[in-house]
């Protein structure tokens, strides 16, 4: 009877013991909040950011500077930017890689939506990857000189298959966003009822088309507007034009004896 | 019978767990309010493939025959139905049947549910009333929480919810919809709240709610129409203010 107790007890503790804790709970629903804070936020930020190139090049540039003055700027977009980025993307892989789709067998509107917001991950994250890579990291630093910005763009996207990337990657995320704010309010308990939700539904429809639209209307700015000398040549330029002003009132004054 | 109408059934079958399956094809006379249950007692009573090959009853789990045991679930023409509730006039023929195929075969179209059983104890589905002397009668639970609570009261663990749910795999071990239903059934309870704590613990681990992708198939295929999404996104709110809360209170 004692033996009994004794071995119950035994193996009572070291199953707790053995059982190592499980915090998928913690990074599912970090990933989740993640997509709304910081990476939503900063969406909605960049998408703000962009709209000024519907003012014309010198205010897009202007405003792009504005950016880059930001106090500890390489800090806020490590923490901010690309390590949230980084996580989301990466668990939400590892969450899109677990799941099995079945929308062939049951096709209503919630289980496309499911796939949808799977696939318009992928899409997002492999031409978030190609856009940081090509427009912060390749050609001119965009960091030191703010005033490439636009012409950085516009010569990227002159390419019709990287215009195209960039409408199918801006819509994509536009609706992971929008979608992904929904399955936020309705995972997290905000809003529970059929009828909340459907109203919900609707309001993040629109928030999906205003984004959008926003996103679309700032490419066209961009791609419609005169073409601006490349990146490489507007470096060039003004680095004469400093070079000029350097030399002092010498150079000026031989230049205004010509 | 020559001029009565025949329908035609294809069943996949298969004689043990881990063996092979195949598909066989059977005929039965068609008779008005046919259900799929009535063609497998044909298909019982002689079993005969369209070929004229002789060949043993299908196996299936049935019991109450009026939708509301569960155990008759399967797969009807590609979507998980209740085999008992399925008239054969309203399918379109030739009528395919499969077992679930979330679940580990045990005979042809009959499965084993245990994964379900399991999750349901994992998170305490019960009320705890039995002890050594008597506890006297309960708090009163008020009408509308009774009206909302009887929709989950409704569930037959069929488990059709669970066939539909694109995260109900062996890798997520999610627990389910089923599960989440009575998760929302027994807290709102007024004696069953107080094991609350110990249900929404249980969710937090591996296959927890957490697994939940929203997909929404369960609340579309309920043979009951309870609001599953519902009880997921209020037990996803439970579970949010116990890790909140019990954070901030440590
Ligand atoms: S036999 Fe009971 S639900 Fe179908």
């Amino acid at each position: 009877m004692k033996l009994n107790e004794a071995r119950l007890a035994f193996m009572s503790s070291s199953a707790e013991s053995t059982a190592s804790p499980d915090r998928s709970f913690f990074w599912r629903r970090l990933h989740s909040v993640s997509g709304v804070f910081p990476v939503g936020a900063f969406l909605l930020e960049h998408l703000y950011t962009n709209s000024y190139a519907i003012n014309g090049v010198e205010a897009y540039n202007e405003k792009v500077r504005g950016l880059t003055e930001l106090p500890m700027v390489l800090i806020l977009e490590i923490a901010f930017i690309y390590i949230p980025i980084a996580y989301h993307a990466l668990y939400g892989v590892w969450v899109w890689w677990r799941g099995d789709g079945n929308v062939t067998h049951y096709p209503w509107t919630g289980n496309w939506m499911y796939s949808l917001q799977r696939w318009t991950g992928l899409v997002t994250m492999a031409y978030i990857a190609f856009h940081v890579w090509e427009q912060r990291f390749a050609g001119v630093h965009i960091i030191e000189n703010y005033f490439v910005a636009f012409s950085k763009v516009q010569h990227s996207i002159a390419r019709p298959a990287v215009h195209a990337f960039y409408v199918v990657g801006l819509l994509s995320a536009c609706f992971h966003f929008a979608y992904g704010l929904w399955l936020f309010a309705c995972k997290w308990g905000f809003a529970p009822g059929r009828a909340a939700q459907k109203k919900l539904l609707w309001a993040c429809a629109a928030l999906f088309l205003v984004l959008s639209s926003a996103g679309l209307m700032s490419l066209r700015s961009i791609s419609t507007a005169p073409l601006q000398p490349r990146p490489e040549e507007l470096l060039k330029m003004r680095s004469q034009k400093s070079v000029a002003r350097s030399q002092g009132p010498e150079a000026a004054g031989k230049r205004s004896a010509f | 019978m020559a001029d009565s109408k025949t329908v035609e059934i294809r069943i996949k079958r298969q004689l043990t767990p881990d063996g092979p399956s195949r598909r066989e094809t059977f005929r039965v006379p068609l008779r008005p309010g046919l259900n799929i249950i009535g063609a497998l007692m044909m298909i019982a009573e002689n079993p005969v493939t369209a070929e004229g090959r002789q060949t043993v009853p299908v196996s299936y789990d049935a019991n109450c025959l009026e939708e509301v045991c569960g155990s008759c679930a399967m797969v009807i023409n590609g979507k998980v139905h209740m085999a008992c509730s399925a008239l054969i006039e309203r399918l379109d023929q030739p009528i395919r049947l499969e077992p679930m195929s979330r679940f580990p075969v045990v005979r042809d179209l009959q499965v084993d549910r245990s994964r379900l059983f399991r999750d349901l104890q994992r998170v305490k589905a019960w009320i705890p009333i039995d002890g050594t002397y008597d506890l006297g009668p309960g708090p009163r639970m008020s009408q509308r929480e009774q009206e909302a609570a009887y929709h989950f009261a409704r569930c037959i663990s069929c488990g059709s919810c669970l066939e539909v749910c694109p995260q109900y795999n062996d890798q997520t071990q999610f627990v389910g919809a089923a599960v989440l239903g009575q998760v929302r059934l027994f807290n709102s309870h007024p004696t069953g709240q107080m094991n609350a704590p110990e249900r929404l613990e249980a969710l937090l681990g591996p296959g927890g709610i957490h697994e939940c992708g929203y997909a929404q198939n369960c609340v579309e295929i309920c043979p009951k129409d309870i609001p599953l999404t519902q009880a997921i996104s209020e037990v996803g709110g439970q579970v949010m203010r116990h890790v909140l809360l019990g954070f901030l209170r440590k």
